[in-house]
């Protein structure tokens, strides 16, 4: 593990432990701390990026950049959804100890998993983080909930099984399971069938199609701010980035034509299949969810390349992921707070009454269907360039028609939700609290900014991933 | 040449001075009395010394003045020779009039907005005809089509009028679109846009050089009115008032139109025979069709509106013959047109004014009621119809020799049937307005206000004045237009009053329309349905009738068939919109029907699919040949 940055991941994990002896009836004590926490780490994580950000120089920046990076996103996630659940308050049942715990062992866990500099230790705290995940998801006292942590349960734990097994295979073949310390000198059968069932796992862990049965369920029916978390970050650490890991391992020797068909094809197939079935979508939770499906092909889709440009498009991709779909799940949340329900049916023209929600919304879904100067839109590009460049010309194309059925029903859901003439029914809901507007409008400022300031953005990819 | 840079102020006032009064009105609060028209005045006035000083400064050599323009040096270039400094005077001189007899139109709308674009138009129109450049010249062009618009549109209330005004904008914005193509194009070709360089090395009709041609053509053309783009002028006329008809189309758009055909047909180009032919035959035709229009029309404004649009005929007639004598009485004609034509507009202003309608099988014996505005319309309807010794007689007498000299009789016939037919109208419009019986309700007419007999008076007197004296107009303005133009006269005599056969002619062709009249008037009793039998003769009856359908207007012939093209093009629409938008709508809601009704299957069929497809990896990794 990266030992200078470990504090980033204990502190929380102690902060979780301090919170289950603090009496219930102190419920803002508990999340004071949890904010405090999450907070105290962002500040010093932005603090670094900006620096080198702004400064644009590079000389005494370390080797661990990237990790600083996909750190520096946790905590931003994990902020937002710590913030706005403080705030939210719509259960008064849930059990808030084991909640704000259950978040901070998870951001611990997503921590502990970027700073991993082994297969092994990637696995442990992969499964350390599911298992938060289960308990997270279950929060929501909803039946629904708990069939959802079932369902989530039950459809990954092939993946468990099928990355021990690789991992093993990976073992008998080296000898070890640093990532530095393999060798791949000849890409032979055993090493070939060992990464390909990790593949697999964390493809199955992701819930790419066609392992995506999960997540439709998982997220619409958990509680809001988990929803959030949950598509925001949790399953793009515990999946994704361990596939762009691997990818960025392979890159460095050489390898990967044959893994690169497999992941192609996978990442065309979610990005189709999760545009095509968002479309007729009636829940405002779960055309997100499908969208997140969409998008996380995108994100393999750009891996599968196994170009440097390539690679950056997916982090790059993976960290807007975490930005819009952060602030369209809050949205949601914000929404479903005002008027009690997320069936698009039954909403429309909620714009004159919260109109900041209808315009972050307005953001971020820009930002993913891949308008210019938003990040959403450089992301793509690369990706598609990453594509081109490489000579998938089919699913380069294929990842531009996509973008247009994204448009298309972000639109929908904008157009039911928020356009239109308000009902009767609506005319005395209100638009959200500010403090649950913070965290949704500074995420939208960050899309903003990384995709006007690029040309400083782009440099700094470039050189942590080189 | 001549470069002194008060000259070169001199060439500005007339632009720029109207330019920025026109703001300036609209300043002053539309309850202010007097204030708008004394400026207006003032300024016109301002405008028409300073052309007169600039006719008498231009000499051998023009005046050239350039302003450079984004990042052009020749892009503003002011170049006056005698035909631009006539033309300046022309313009000047009707903007003062009009604006002394506006102060007491009624329906000219807000009196403010009607000033302020009188000011805009006499800008744009000095404008025109100063510039050397054709892309400066079409810029105070174009311009026009606007106020043209603004004009119609601010003189009346409902569908009629803004019908009329959309057609009339319609139509001139087309047109200048052509012309603009056509500007374009003769710029490509000879590789400059100043007209006084392209003059130096003649473009000549063929290629790209004819199209170029024609599309100018249709510019002036429409400007002047001519057939088949006349058709906005009549329906402006029963829609406005008299000061906007007489004007811009009976002044400022005839003057504009007529200046460019000869610049672009003389000065421009050399054409040859074929275009001759038809210059001259879209002449004879416009003289034909519109008298024969006029001379069954009912309404004053209307009837002189057609007379307008036949009047230009002689003028493209003349023009047509590409000789001297044709061009000087074309240009000699303009210059006539306009005043005897304004001053009938503003006879037909007066009578509207003080009787409150302009139908003419309502108003008779108005004569010893307004006695002054019944002689300045005899004067200028003697001129119009071509009765020596009045101007019109001496001009479409120069436009009949030029037609004759070009050796083309037919169109010489033509234009003296015209003739017979002018002065048929005039003879019907005349005794029904002012003569015969007077109606009950009209007894106690009163003579128009003096701010519109002075502009009429002044204009019979221009009438009168370039009739007895035609060798003054001749000698000062179309002699030094012509050799400004590159057409040498020679010893061709030009002015001066002749008695040979055209002479005779000119009895004949005023015996046929008195018998005419009197048949007429007989057989109906009626002054106003003097010319009735015309109108019901056979064949001629069903043409009318179609005419008044609007089967022969360009407008409307082109609205059905764009309405028809329209049709089609929206069904072609609707299949591209199916192919592209319902089917592929369809097939993905399909699609994302089957994949959500996937995803509300149990476990059991979830772990089902999951273990397939991880089955499927499995084989796929089997197949898979290792490098």
């Amino acid at each position: 593990m990266a030992i200078d940055l470990i504090s980033y991941s204990l502190v929380p994990l102690f902060a979780a432990l301090i919170i289950p002896f603090i009496p219930r009836k102190h419920r803002r004590i508990t999340e004071i701390i949890a904010n405090i926490t999450l907070l105290s780490g962002i500040i010093n994580l932005g603090y670094v990026i900006i620096y080198y950000l702004v400064l644009n120089d590079y000389t005494s920046y370390t080797s661990d950049a990237f990790t600083t990076l996909m750190l520096f996103t946790i905590y931003l996630v994990g902020m937002a959804i710590t913030f706005f659940s403080t705030y939210y308050e719509v259960e008064k049942d849930t059990n808030f100890s084991s909640y704000y715990s259950l978040i901070l062992v998870s951001v611990s866990a997503m921590c502990s998993l970027v700073m991993s500099r082994d297969f092994f230790t990637l696995y442990i705290f992969m499964e350390a983080l599911s298992v938060c995940s289960f308990a997270l998801i279950t929060s929501d006292s909803k039946t629904f909930s708990i069939e959802a942590a079932i369902k989530y349960f039950f459809l990954t734990f092939p993946a468990s099984v099928l990355i021990i097994f690789g991992i093993s295979l990976l073992m008998i073949n080296y000898g070890t399971f640093d990532f530095d310390t393999i060798k791949f000198t000849s890409m032979n059968f055993l090493t070939f069938v060992s990464l390909s069932f990790i593949i697999l796992g964390f493809l199955i862990k992701a819930g790419i199609v066609p392992f995506h049965f999960w997540t439709p369920d998982v997220y619409e029916g958990s509680y809001s701010p988990v929803s959030a978390y949950m598509a925001g970050i949790v399953t793009k650490v515990g999946g994704i980035y361990a596939i762009i890991k691997i990818v960025m391992l392979l890159s460095s020797y050489g390898f990967g034509s044959n893994l690169s068909k497999l992941l192609l094809f996978t990442g065309f197939l979610s990005v189709f299949v999760g545009a095509i079935a968002a479309t007729v979508q009636k829940n405002m939770k779960r055309m997100l969810a499908y969208s997140s499906i969409s998008q996380m092909g995108y994100i393999i889709l750009a891996a599968a390349t196994f170009s440097p440009i390539g690679i950056i498009a997916a982090v790059f991709h993976l960290i807007n992921h975490a930005t819009f779909k952060t602030v369209l799940f809050l949205n949601s949340a914000c929404v479903e707070k005002s008027t009690g329900t997320t069936n698009m049916d039954e909403l429309k023209g909620l714009e004159h009454r919260m109109p900041w929600t209808s315009w972050t919304s307005i953001i971020a879904l820009f930002s993913t269907a891949g308008l210019p100067p938003l990040s959403g839109f450089w992301s793509k590009l690369l990706i598609i360039l990453a594509l081109w460049q490489s000579g998938h010309i089919f699913y380069a194309v294929a990842a531009l028609i996509a973008s247009v059925f994204t448009l298309a029903y972000f639109t929908i859901m904008q157009k039911k939700v928020f356009f239109g003439k308000l009902p009767e029914k609506f005319n005395d809901i209100k638009e959200a609290k500010y403090q649950l507007l913070i965290p949704v409008v500074v995420i939208s400022l960050i899309i903003i900014f990384t995709g006007v300031f690029f040309n400083r953005v782009f440099p700094y990819f470039e050189r942590i991933l080189s | 040449m001549n470069t002194n840079t008060n000259i070169s102020n001199l060439i500005l006032i007339p632009i720029l001075i109207p330019f920025i009064s026109a703001f300036l009105i609209l300043l002053i609060s539309e309850k202010t009395k007097y204030l708008k028209e004394v400026l207006s005045i003032a300024v016109a006035l301002l405008c028409f010394i300073a052309s007169i000083t600039l006719l008498r400064l231009v000499g051998e050599n023009p005046i050239i003045y350039q302003i450079p323009w984004l990042g052009y040096r020749e892009m503003m270039a002011f170049r006056v020779d005698h035909l631009s400094a006539f033309l300046l005077f022309a313009v000047s001189m009707f903007s003062t009039l009009i604006s002394i007899y506006a102060i007491s139109v009624k329906n000219k709308g807000y009196s403010k907005i009607f000033y302020f674009l009188l000011l805009l138009t006499q800008s744009a129109a000095a404008g025109s005809v100063l510039s050397d450049n054709l892309i400066a010249m079409l810029f105070f062009w174009e311009s026009m089509v606007v106020f043209l618009y603004v004009y119609i549109y601010i003189s009346g209330e409902g569908y009629a009028v803004r019908k009329a005004a959309l057609k009339t904008f319609l139509i001139n914005g087309i047109s200048d679109i052509a012309m603009m193509i056509g500007i374009v194009i003769v710029g490509y070709i000879s590789d400059t846009y100043l007209m006084s360089s392209i003059s130096s090395n003649k473009l000549i009709l063929s290629g790209w050089g004819t199209i170029a041609y024609i599309m100018l053509l249709i510019g002036a053309l429409t400007k002047a009115g001519a057939f088949p783009f006349h058709t906005w002028i009549p329906d402006a006329a029963l829609n406005s008032n008299a000061a906007f008809m007489a004007y811009i189309p009976a002044a400022i758009d005839k003057l504009l139109g007529i200046y460019f055909l000869a610049r672009i047909s003389i000065y421009l180009y050399s054409l040859n025979t074929t275009m001759q032919v038809i210059l001259m035959a879209i002449g004879a035709i416009t003289i034909l069709v519109a008298v024969m229009m006029a001379l069954v029309q009912s309404d004053y404004k209307r009837l002189l509106s057609y007379h307008a649009v036949s009047q230009t005929g002689y003028m493209i007639l003349g023009i047509g013959t590409l000789n001297p004598i044709g061009i000087a009485g074309g240009l000699f004609h303009m210059i006539n047109h306009a005043s005897y034509k304004s001053c009938l507009f503003m006879t037909s202003g007066a009578v509207e004014r003080e009787t409150g309608t302009n139908d003419i099988s309502k108003l008779g014996g108005l004569f010893s009621r307004m006695p002054v505005t019944a002689i300045c319309f005899i004067v200028a309807a003697a001129s119009i119809s071509g009765i020596a010794p009045f101007n019109g007689f001496f001009s479409k007498e120069l436009v009949y020799k030029g037609t004759l000299a070009s050796g083309w009789t037919l169109f010489f016939y033509a234009a003296e049937l015209g003739s017979i037919l002018t002065l048929a109208s005039f003879l019907k419009l005349g005794h029904s307005v002012f003569f015969g019986s007077c109606p009950e309700n009209l007894k106690d007419t009163k003579e128009a206000p003096y701010s519109m007999i002075i502009p009429m008076i002044l204009l019979a007197a221009i009438c009168i004045v370039f009739g007895f004296g035609a060798d003054i107009p001749v000698s000062k303005f179309i002699e030094p237009s012509l050799s400004s133009l590159g057409v040498v006269v020679g010893n061709i005599e030009l002015a001066g009053f002749h008695t040979d056969s055209l002479f005779i002619i000119f009895l004949v062709v005023v015996i046929i329309a008195v018998t005419n009249h009197i048949i007429g008037f007989r057989l109906s009793g009626k002054a106003y349905k003097s010319s009735d039998h015309i109108h019901h003769a056979p064949v001629l009856k069903e043409t009318y009738a179609m005419a008044d359908k609007g089967y022969f207007d360009i407008y409307e012939i082109s609205r059905y068939i764009f309405a028809y093209f329209a049709g089609i093009m929206f069904k072609v629409d609707r299949f591209f919109d199916k192919l592209i938008d319902d089917i592929p709508s369809a097939i993905t809601r399909w699609a994302s029907e089957q994949l959500s009704r996937l995803q509300s299957a149990s476990y059991r069929v979830s772990m089902f699919f999951i273990f397939l497809f991880i089955a499927i990896y499995l084989l796929y990794l089997g197949g898979i040949k290792w490098q």
